[in-house]
């Protein structure tokens, strides 16, 4: 049996280990939650869970057996959370890939390091050589850019890949419910 | 589903949506706007929709989550593989050009040279050298005349600039050209990088597959991506199958079940006519 001084400790301990300690750290957490807020139930957003509704509806049809009514409430809530999830994700791709002067991290410090190495070893005076000017000028263009922007976001696309699996196991099983359901209620009505 | 190239990037469609006998599909507005990204053609998305959906034929709003759901996925395997097959031409052709820059011959480039040259010299014009004079100058220097070749290096020394690098520049230009040319199958393009390649003992799959293990990295990602969307719509597939199964089962009990009527009708008519 733990004793009751080590179970006050560990609750000392718990509280002394919690949760974000700086200013910075703490307002940084608050918005964890706000980047994206797909961890956020569809309920907590007004014109969401009037489109929940809304789809409900349109699933159940004249339908008013409140069992149906709440099946086809889960499924809605799944639909629409599945809707934000990929809006989320073709934001990130589309963002980028609109933006003319897209470059990555990668390669902002890789022409960084460059201008530095110039100014160092050459003449403040002269020109920069030609290839060293069409490196920094350089941009990814086509395929190159498409395949820059996945590998700069491939952490933020697999966070939301894992949201998107989500919803789409509970839109599964919310339709299998709600198919069960009605197999239920018309063997009923047939007997 | 078709997969035909056409059905997806903008410009390069021959055929469009206009020219389809089938009509234009909206999904509901609940169901999102299609995932479309800059350049992606509309028209060759709604032709897909209508196509999946003339397919599957859609019994309720269930069907339809799904047909959006297909045809959403569709489109992403798509996208990414054309995005794969662009990444590795182009990757192809780049790691072509570098093979180029370290394998051509200065008579093949050495009419860049010259020219590259002349515009530097008639840039930096000093009192004992005209515009013409600096042409002949690179002329000469380019035919590796060592008083002419001297005397540039003196002017580039001025400048910061040194011969190595026009070379190479001139190098690059001429690389770039010819790998240019080779994609677009142009025969001279074609005879003398087979003659490059030849000469080295290299071969133009050689230079491809050694383009392709420097890009691996994007090349797998991109297969993951096309893994995971043909795996959703292959489940949204068989959900579809599932469903239908459900509905013709609940139909053949329907159909049971008005047959057992009809059968009562035979026989009460059997009975009137007995009772005749």
């Amino acid at each position: 049996v733990t004793s009751k001084h080590k179970i006050r400790a560990n609750r000392a301990n718990a509280q002394a280990s919690t949760g974000p300690k700086t200013a910075r750290g703490r307002l940084h957490a608050a918005r964890n939650a706000l980047r994206h807020a797909l961890s956020l139930p569809v309920y907590s957003d007004p014109v969401s869970s009037e489109e929940v509704e809304a789809l409900a509806r349109e699933i159940i049809g004249t339908d008013a057996n409140p069992e149906m009514q709440e099946l086809a409430r889960r499924i809605a809530e799944a639909q629409i959370d599945l809707r934000r999830v990929r809006h989320a994700r073709h934001q990130i791709l589309s963002q980028p890939l609109s933006d003319p002067d897209y470059e990555s991290e990668v390669m902002l410090r890789k022409k960084s390091t460059l201008i530095l190495h110039c100014l160092r070893r050459l003449d403040p005076s002269a020109p920069m050589p030609d290839i060293v000017m069409e490196f920094l000028s350089s941009k990814p263009q086509g395929p190159y850019k498409f395949a820059t922007i996945l590998a700069d976001k491939t952490r933020q696309l697999l966070a939301l890949d894992r949201y998107e699996r989500r919803a789409l196991s509970r839109r599964k099983f919310a339709i299998r419910a709600f198919d069960a359901a009605g197999r239920r209620k018309l063997t009923s009505r047939m007997n | 589903v078709s997969k035909r190239a056409d059905l997806h990037p903008k410009g390069t469609s021959k055929t469009r949506a206009k020219t389809s006998p089938l009509a234009r599909v909206q999904p509901l507005a609940l169901f999102g706007s299609p995932v479309l990204l800059a350049g992606e053609d509309d028209d060759a998305y709604h032709e897909l929709l209508s196509r999946v959906r003339t397919a599957i034929n859609p019994v309720d709003i269930i069907d339809e989550m799904f047909i959006a759901d297909v045809v959403s996925l569709e489109w992403e395997v798509l996208r990414w593989r054309r995005l794969k097959s662009n990444l590795m031409r182009a990757h192809g052709f780049r790691a072509l050009k570098s093979f180029l820059i370290t394998n051509l011959d200065y008579d093949q480039y050495r009419k860049y040279f010259a020219d590259e040259l002349t515009k530097i010299l008639q840039n930096n014009l000093t009192e004992d050298l005209t515009e013409d004079g600096a042409q002949t100058l690179a002329q000469k220097c380019a035919g590796n005349d060592s008083n002419a070749v001297d005397k540039v290096n003196q002017i580039l020394d001025r400048i910061n600039l040194d011969m190595d690098s026009i070379l190479n520049s001139a190098k690059a230009r001429k690389a770039g050209e010819l790998t240019h040319d080779y994609a677009q199958r142009k025969p001279p393009a074609i005879k003398l990088i087979n003659k490059f390649l030849a000469r080295t003992g290299s071969s133009i799959d050689a230079v491809m597959a050694k383009a392709l293990a420097e890009e691996l990295d994007n090349i797998e990602r991109i297969d993951r991506l096309i893994t995971i969307a043909e795996t959703r719509r292959n489940a949204m597939l068989r959900e579809i199958d599932r469903r239908r199964a459900v509905l013709s089962e609940a139909l053949r009990r329907q159909v049971q079940e008005v047959e057992g009527e009809f059968e009562v009708v035979e026989k009460t008519q059997a009975e009137a006519k007995s009772a005749a």
